[in-house]
């Protein structure tokens, strides 16, 4: 195998203009791919990151039912403080106690439908990335400032801040249905997220006031989980499922990953790896044929070659393999500077972003910034290297069995 | 008694294109004995490729029978035949003999690798049948680095490397001119001379037919005579 493999190496370059425009198709096809798959891959994880980092969580448990029917009256117990403490014996967890509800936001002027959050800070900001989204103040300011100097703070996105016309310290209405739903607060945090739409639209406040808005005495609807490992959600949903009906007996629970209350963000991204078979299964479809014309080219060149190699007892599985060797080495060489050439672009546009601020429009509707950072995933690695294997193998069988089939008396006499 | 090498009992052949038939070879008998230093000479289509392709088991009779060392080939399959090639019979073409992309001690080795020989056999074993045929300063050389008189006797060390029964040639001087041929010849002679390798030739080349101890002439496709001479 050794000289076969010296054999189609040099075989490749004895056509070397050949092998280099084959090659740079290839090459330059599958970087383009990996720029468009590291595109999709980086706008749909931005998505989704922007999503479970905010307003989902990467696990959460509420009480049965709610996710379906998102009632203010469907609540955990006790604050959810037992059920937090068993979910962060599993290792690297952080869980937070949320009260949600749905209500209105009034400044002098101006007024807007919001979500309302209420959280203790500290545990959030374990849990949330709306903690290191702030451009001022935090979510409890300490220092209350002006008329507003008595009032509780309250942390809203920058979108909903300047829609109702609000700086930090001023004062803000809150209504919540309800027979209590109605708080002066004052802003004490404005935050921008990657999500445009999440920072038009939540209001976070300390826990203690949503459940006096929302009339919900000590009750939460949402203990989000965060893990420093996010690989190993499925190993806490499984922990959860088997702990928590034991620390809380008598409630009757719901505990869902992301993916459980988000199918369609889930199937998105199972979309876009999907995706990324077609662009790679449609280049490399196309490729094959070239590689196919270029294999066949340089077989017809060599007939006579050939045929020489079969009178000197050369059998022809042994010439199958030198034609399927010369294009293993064609693509695979191909596939590879591809995957340099791809993965090289994509860390450079990953890490200065692309800025599509005109475009934006329609992608913050998705919940992503104007800047998206491309990235790949190691399987849009290994798929291309394994597509490019197969293609290789495929594109040669041609050429490949018209060798083998040349007979050598009439091989050697080929002009 | 000689032992016979090749031998061709009764063997016509018959191409077909389409509707029309053309008798390239009719009822063909022919021995060839070791140590013979022999050519198959005839005019242009009077069948001496065809038997020398046949005799090389590169192509198979219309009917009759071909034997190398005794071994009926006719219903060979291609792959036992291929074999057969590599560990008996030696060829030497007209032309675009050699491997281009392999220097001319990887295309001795190369047999030499086909035939299984151990790797580290195989070099010196290839360097030695170069410089024996006074080939040494070739040995990393590419073909299209060679004379077409060079790139031939590399051929022919590739040729014996494997120590096959028979060398057969064909038009081996065709491309070269005289002092080259003349040459080549030489080098053919001595080995079979000093070494017993057995050689057939199929040629029109008059420098080759003087050489040959025995002449087997052929015209229309059958034997019109065989003549031995003396050293």
């Amino acid at each position: 195998m050794g000289t076969l493999l010296r054999i189609a190496w040099r075989n490749l370059w004895r056509g070397w203009r050949r092998s280099v425009v084959v090659l740079s198709a290839l090459s330059i096809g599958l970087a383009a791919c990996l720029v468009l798959v590291g595109w999709s891959h980086g706008w749909v994880r931005q998505m989704v990151d922007g999503a479970v980092s905010t307003r989902l969580a990467l696990l959460a448990v509420h009480a049965r039912g709610y996710q379906a029917n998102p009632d203010v009256e469907r609540t955990l117990g006790d604050g959810g403080r037992a059920l937090a403490a068993a979910l962060e014996r599993f290792p690297g967890a952080a869980a937070s106690p949320r009260a949600l509800g749905d209500g209105l936001a009034q400044s002098a002027r101006h007024s807007a439908r919001v979500v309302l959050v209420g959280v203790l800070p500290e545990r959030e900001a374990r849990v949330s990335d709306v903690a290191r989204a702030f451009v001022a103040g935090g979510f409890s300011e300490a220092t209350p400032i002006g008329v507003a100097r008595a009032l509780p703070g309250v942390a809203l996105g920058q979108a909903l801040a300047e829609s109702l016309k609000l700086r930090l310290g001023e004062k803000l209405v809150l209504h919540a249905p309800g027979e209590s739903g109605l708080g002066a607060f004052r802003v004490a945090g404005v935050f921008r997220t990657s999500s445009p739409g999440f920072d038009r639209s939540y209001v976070f406040l300390r826990l203690e006031d949503a459940q006096r808005l929302l009339g919900l005495g000590d009750g939460v609807h949402e203990i989000a989980i965060a893990l420093d490992d996010p690989r190993q959600l499925g190993a806490l949903a499984a922990f959860a499922r088997a702990e928590l009906p034991v620390v809380r007996p008598g409630e009757a629970l719901e505990i869902l990953t992301w993916k459980e209350r988000e199918p369609r963000l889930a199937a998105m991204l199972d979309l876009m790896a999907n995706t990324a078979w077609v662009a790679y299964a449609m280049m490399f479809a196309g490729m094959a044929f070239g590689i196919a014309n270029a294999l066949l080219m340089s077989v017809y060149e060599r007939i006579r070659e050939f045929g020489v190699l079969r009178s000197l007892g050369l059998p022809a599985w042994r010439l199958v393999c030198l034609v399927l060797l010369e294009s293993l080495l064609l693509t695979l060489g191909g596939a590879l500077v591809g995957v340099v050439l791809g993965v090289s672009a994509v860390w450079f546009l990953g890490r200065v972003g692309v800025d599509l601020a005109s475009f934006t429009g329609g992608l913050s509707q998705l919940g992503v910034g104007s800047t998206i950072y491309p990235r790949l995933e190691t399987l849009d690695l290994v798929s291309p290297l394994g597509l490019a294997l197969a293609t290789a193998l495929l594109a040669a069988a041609w050429p490949a069995w018209k060798a083998a089939r040349l007979r050598p008396v009439e091989a050697v006499r080929h002009v | 008694m000689a032992e016979t090498v090749l031998e061709a009992r009764q063997v016509t052949k018959i191409y077909r294109a389409g509707a029309i038939e053309t008798l390239a070879l009719a009822s063909v008998d022919l021995a060839i004995e070791r140590g013979e230093f022999s050519a198959l000479s005839g005019p242009s289509g009077s069948g001496k490729t065809t038997l020398l392709n046949l005799l090389g088991t590169l192509d198979r009779p219309t009917s009759g029978r071909i034997f190398v060392s005794g071994e009926d080939t006719t219903e060979m399959r291609e792959a036992a035949r291929a074999e057969l090639r590599l560990r008996k019979l030696g060829f030497v073409f007209q032309a675009y003999n050699l491997v281009p992309v392999l220097s001319a001690l990887e295309n001795v080795e190369f047999v030499l690798l086909l035939q299984g020989a151990p790797a580290a056999e195989r070099g010196a074993r290839a360097r030695q049948c170069l410089e024996a045929l006074g080939l040494g300063e070739l040995c990393d050389k590419r073909p299209n680095e060679m004379s077409g008189g060079q790139q031939q006797r590399v051929a022919i060390a590739r040729a014996i490397a494997s120590q096959p029964e028979i060398v057969l040639a064909d038009e081996p001087t065709a491309n070269l001119d005289s002092k080259t041929a003349e040459d080549l010849l030489d080098l053919m002679q001595r080995l079979n001379r000093e070494r017993g390798v057995t050689f057939l030739f199929s040629t029109h080349d008059p420098r080759v037919m003087a050489r040959a101890r025995r002449v087997v002439r052929l015209v229309d496709g059958q034997i019109a005579s065989d003549e031995r001479r003396g050293e």
